[in-house]
């Protein structure tokens, strides 16, 4: 009994039953329609989802004859894992969909019918094993389709529909004479007795009949540029209705190709080329769209079109393990994002993005929307994630470089549009009528996200790497988030706890320079974030996300594979990034901070990628025993992710808008810990360079990258008058001598690149929290408007100090020996040119550091403002510490370099790039006084240079101005500060959004005309495939 | 005549959907976008069953002229004929829904041409 009501085949029962029963019920009474309807629908979604967990259970394949005859005299269907998984994930998302749709369902029975109809139409092309059968389905839904796309009444939406019918028609003419013509060479309609006899397939007239198939289904799938009918209509129709063309018959559309694909195994490449070229010029007109509705309908296009690419090419490499990891979770993803997405922007009804900051104050629709649009940029942790690294990996496997090259820069320009629409709904705008979508409304929105994070989590496990401590980051954010309502305080404290012991939990009994990292970061990461307890507001949302950001880092050293690395390294990248967002200004820096950020995730992806290909595994150890040209290719994706993350001189410009516009705290945050994940990164892709010749000749093309970043960061930094920026840029020029010192492949280099990790992990956390205390009291954070803050903060200027000291690489505190390391180790390789640029650098940053010491600190006084106090403890509290962790790194080095010498030993000790001389040696050369008097004599020389340059050029006597002398260095070295890579970057961005202006006038919006590309289409798959 | 019908029929119908073509994209009037429509759809359905016949071979109606036993060896293929009457039905279905559409677009804007079916592009 429970059997028989189980059996799949009652899927159609209940949707043609249930349709023919609604008009009759209308008869009857009012409300009965609705609840037949329900019924109806809830028992199709019921009826798919037991016996897909039957399935998944075990049980075999169901294979469902009809007629009481077997095929092929009569129809058969099959449900499958795969057909469930499809049948199962549509059925949840109509019943979503119905939710969002109910308003206008609810008062038409025929549109009750049609929904119903629809969704059992799909569940048709997906189970159906008749080729004919498959055509009636495949009209069954377009036929419900134009239906509900009669909802709407508007002279846009007919319109579309009707372009969207003349194109889709014309698509299942085609269908309908490839099936017939198929069976008139075949002798059947079975699907897989034709799969067994496509041998016959052959000669003129099957060929053409196969590819009038393939063609439908393509055509159906809207490949661009033959898809100007399916935009209009995601435009112009219901956002409801959008929704399930997009996710909905879309599947339907997919699976029937799925099914269909051993016929087509010789045109494989086509099929890989349509969606390849859909995936990247869709994502990239989406970068013009403003309407939200088109906007997703581009990406929509562009989603189904890397599934097609993924399923052709997975299936061309052999690589049919993986498809149920990446077509099923690129589907899933797809499916419920998309979907998600199309609902969210019913409930909120502003069409154009423009109008969108309407929602700028609204926490949970922003919540629901930035994990949709993380989602449906294949971001961790949703499923499109895992199938886009599995994808990658196939591809890289079977040496398909260049379909690598065109995911990833589909993915970024998708991203890049998606989040700007999110910019546009965090900027707040004055006067602006805001939104307030009911709960009852954001429902389906939101148990999509809810049903993403779980597939997320199972196609984990079908990747492999589900474990607890990987998720930790995000169950511990996702508890904090419940608890949000709190008071920041309380919130801050649980936040420290909870980093402090998941954290500790997390890096175990790690080893080596992993465990080094760890335990710098973690405590410094605790000390710093515990300045978060000096603001009393509530903060929404930052403690969370601040959680996840520092267990990430947790996670990341924890790593063993690339694939928990990267999991790990998209993690903070984003809390990082909605970190950011959430600064009062920070809007338009946010996103070019997100978008280098990705460039940098997709080049390590591209690196790992290679890496994975090269070694056969994912095993992060392998890269010790990687060689050859590959391994090459891989250190120089990998290396340059890195580099960019690292703010390296070119790719630096998000650096400056976003460490300046974050909030205060998270400035100290970002520049002291964040940053130095990016420097571990390129510790652990070292040892790919050190392997061969060219190796070490990249590795000096990296050191040349790390001073010049440390040259430009430094002229940069001089040249601001803003606090923030000011440390920023002097961030940028940090890490610049950090890289260098990894770059010199020595154990003496490297020794010297965690010291100076260490240093600067310090000094910038004791700055940026300084600065904060100074925001705090006086309001600005420009230089000229400081005043003799000295007398008013006499501890701030102290840790001030001792910072700039220890930065500026002045004895007696720990700069001057990473300084000093630094410039033995360049000596001792031999780069000479580089280190007479360091001791320049190191000069210009003197400068800078005491202008900001001056300017702050011994300012003009201004007697008017007699109020200013001391900052509060809670931020001085963390300045002592560090200052206090600076003095030990000054005056007891030994307690440091002993762990950091033992840490780095065992990954040199294999090989021969730098032997002998033990840490003690070193220690035994460290005679600081002659080094000491030449550093100080250099440095006195150079400043008596610059003054005399000074006096000369204005013949302002001698009187000790400081303030003139530095507006006149300002202007001496502006020209050398153009903003050649702003101007690059921006080239780059303006010369990207023509094209996508460009390549859209194909869409002129004549029906006609899109029937004409259809037909173009058609044809030119005939002919690529003759 | 040396020319079977099934070739006649082939002809015809394809020369059908070609001008059912050339009306969808000729023309401007919806109308006459639909009957384009029709006349590729009527084709198809002449082509589809040209596709069964086999020459010399009767309809496949088994009756006194056409036992049981000579089915397999004298009947044309049934099956096209049957998928012809889905097929047909299906186009009757497909063509109502247009034909509502242009109603209800011509309610709208008072025009029935396509040119001014062009509110969403680019």
């Amino acid at each position: 009994m429970v059997e028989a009501v189980l059996q799949p085949l009652n899927i159609f029962l209940l949707g043609l039953g249930g349709g023919f029963l609604i008009p009759l019920l209308y008869k009857i009474a009012k409300p009965l329609p609705a609840i037949a309807f329900v019924a109806a629908l809830v028992g199709i979604a019921a009826i798919s989802g037991i016996n897909l967990w039957a399935l998944h259970n075990g049980q075999p394949t169901i294979e469902i004859l009809t007629a009481g005859s077997t095929p092929p005299f009569s129809i058969n269907l099959r449900f499958g894992l795969w057909e469930g998984v499809f049948t199962f994930s549509v059925n949840v998302a109509a019943l979503l969909g119905a939710w969002h749709l109910w308003g206008r369902l609810r008062d038409s029975y025929a549109a009750l019918l049609l929904y119903l109809i629809l969704v059992m139409g799909i569940n048709g092309m997906v189970m159906t094993r008749d080729l004919f059968n498959l055509f009636v389905f495949l009209e069954i839904v377009s036929i419900a389709t134009y239906g509900l796309l009669g909802l709407d009444r508007g002279a846009a939406a007919l319109a579309a529909s009707f372009k969207y019918i003349m194109a889709t028609v014309l698509a299942s003419t085609f269908f309908l004479l490839g099936s017939v013509l198929l069976y008139h060479v075949t002798g059947t309609l079975n699907i897989d007795e034709m799969i067994a006899r496509r041998d016959l397939i052959a000669g003129p007239i099957g060929v053409t009949a196969l590819l009038l198939v393939l063609s439908c289904l393509v055509i159906e799938l809207k490949p661009f540029p033959a898809n100007g009918w399916g935009l209009d209509v995601y435009e112009a129709a219901p956002s409801g209705v959008s929704a399930l063309i997009s996710g909905g018959v879309s599947a339907g559309v997919f699976f029937a190709l799925l099914k269909l694909l051993p016929l087509f195994e010789n045109h494989l490449g086509i099929i890989a080329i349509s969606g390849g070229v859909s995936f990247l010029f869709s994502n990239l007109i989406g970068l013009k769209q403003t309407n939200v509705q088109r906007m997703l309908g581009y990406s929509s296009v562009a989603q189904m079109g890397l599934l097609m690419l993924a399923l052709a090419l997975l299936d061309k490499l052999g690589a049919e393990a993986s498809l149920p990891l990446v077509v099923g979770g690129l589907f899933v993803n797809h499916l419920f994002a998309k979907a998600g997405l199309f609902w969210l922007a019913g409930a909120v009804g502003r069409s154009e993005i423009s109008a969108w900051p309407a929602i700028a104050g609204r926490p949970l629709v922003l919540l629901v929307m930035a994990l949709l649009l993380v989602a449906i940029s294949g971001l961790p942790p949703f499923p499109g994630f895992w199938a886009k690294w599995e994808l990658v990996m196939q591809l890289s496997r079977g040496q398909q470089y260049a379909w690598i090259l065109v995911i990833l820069a589909g993915s970024l320009l998708e991203a890049a549009y998606m989040f700007s629409w999110f910019k546009q709904a965090t900027r707040s705008v004055p006067n602006q009528t805001p939104v307030r979508p009911a709960l009852r409304a954001l429902l389906p929105a939101t148990i999509s996200v809810v049903v993403l994070a779980v597939s997320g989590y199972l196609a984990a496990n079908i990747a492999g790497v589900a474990s607890l401590w990987l998720f930790a980051p995000l169950c511990i954010g996702g508890l904090l988030y419940a608890l949000d309502w709190l008071p920041g305080r309380v919130k801050c404290t649980m936040m420290l706890l909870a980093v402090l012991f998941v954290g500790n939990w997390i890096i175990g009994d790690l080893q080596g320079l992993n465990r080094l990292f760890a335990v710098l970061l973690l405590t410094c990461g605790l000390v710093v974030a515990s300045a978060g307890l000096y603001r009393n507001d509530a903060r929404p949302g930052y403690f969370p996300l601040m959680a996840v950001l520092l267990l990430s880092i947790a996670a990341l050293l924890r790593s063993s594979t690339s694939l928990e690395f990267f999991f790990s390294w998209e993690l903070i990248t984003l809390s990082s990034y909605f970190l950011i967002a959430q600064g009062r200004n920070a809007h338009p820096h946010a996103l070019p901070f997100l978008l280098f950020s990705l460039v940098s995730a997709f080049s390590l992806l591209a690196g790992f990628a290679l890496a994975t290909a090269a070694n056969g595994t994912t095993a992060l150890v392998a890269f010790g025993s990687a060689s050859g040209p590959v391994a090459e290719a891989a250190f120089i994706f990998l290396a340059l992710g890195f580099l960019i993350k690292a703010g390296a001189i070119g790719a630096h410009v998000w650096l400056p808008g976003a460490y300046a516009e974050a909030d205060d705290d998270l400035s100290a945050m970002l520049s002291s810990v964040v940053s130095k994940v990016a420097i571990f990164g390129l510790f652990i892709v070292t040892y790919l360079a050190i392997r061969s010749e060219t190796g070490l000749e990249l590795a000096h093309v990296m050191g040349w990258i790390g001073l010049l970043t440390t040259v430009a960061g430094a002229v940069m930094a001089f040249q601001q008058n803003d606090m923030k920026r000011l440390l920023a840029y002097s961030s940028m020029s940090q890490l610049g001598y950090i890289i260098t010192a990894i770059a010199l492949m020595s154990h003496l280099g490297w020794v010297t690149a965690l010291y100076l990790v260490a240093n600067h992990l310090m000094v910038k956390g004791i700055l940026f929290l300084a600065v904060a205390g100074i925001i705090l009291r006086t309001g600005t954070r420009m230089l000229e408007a400081n005043d003799r803050l000295w007398r008013k903060m006499p501890l701030t200027f102290a840790t001030v100090v001792i910072a700039l000291i220890s930065m500026s690489g002045l004895p007696p505190l720990a700069g001057f020996g990473g300084k000093w390391l630094l410039l033995s180790a360049m000596v001792e390789k031999g780069w000479y040119g580089l280190a007479a640029i360091g001791v320049l650098a190191t000069f210009i940053g003197f400068l800078y550091m005491f202008r900001l010491a001056h300017a702050v600190f011994f300012g003009p006084a201004r007697p008017e403002r007699t109020t200013i106090q001391e900052a509060p403890l809670q931020l001085l509290l963390p300045q002592l510490v560090l200052v206090l962790a600076i003095l030990a790194l000054s005056f007891l080095p030994k307690l440091f370099m002993e762990p950091v010498s033992q840490a780095i030993d065992p990954y040199f000790a294999s090989t021969l790039v730098w032997e002998g001389m033990s840490l003690e040696t070193i220690y035994g050369y460290w005679n600081p006084m002659p080094v000491l008097a030449a550093s100080t004599a250099a440095a006195a020389l150079l400043f008596a240079l610059a003054w005399l340059i000074y006096r000369r050029a204005r013949h302002h006597g001698t009187s000790l101005d400081l303030g003139r002398f530095y507006n006149f260095y300002q202007a001496v070295l502006a020209p050398v500060v153009l903003p050649v890579a702003d101007a690059f970057w921006n080239g780059v961005s303006r010369l990207v959004i023509d094209a996508a202006g460009s390549v859209r006038r194909l869409y002129t919006g004549n029906g006609q005309t899109y029937l004409l590309y259809v037909l173009y289409y058609v044809v030119a798959i005939y002919v690529a495939a003759i | 005549m040396g020319l079977p019908v099934s070739h006649i029929l082939l002809a015809t119908g394809f020369l059908l959907v070609l001008i059912g073509m050339w009306g969808m994209l000729k023309h401007r009037n919806i109308l006459r976008i639909i009957i384009g429509f029709s006349l590729i759809d009527t084709g198809l359905h002449i082509v589809m069953v040209a596709t069964g016949y086999v020459t010399g071979h009767t309809a496949p109606i088994i009756d006194k002229a056409l036992g049981i036993g000579d089915a397999t060896s004298r009947a044309v293929d049934p099956i096209p004929a049957a998928l012809v009457v889905t097929a047909i039905v299906i186009g009757f279905s497909v063509t109502a829904v247009m034909l509502a559409f242009a109603i209800r677009v011509y309610d709208a804007k008072k025009s029935l041409s396509i040119d001014a079916l062009t509110e969403s592009k680019w």
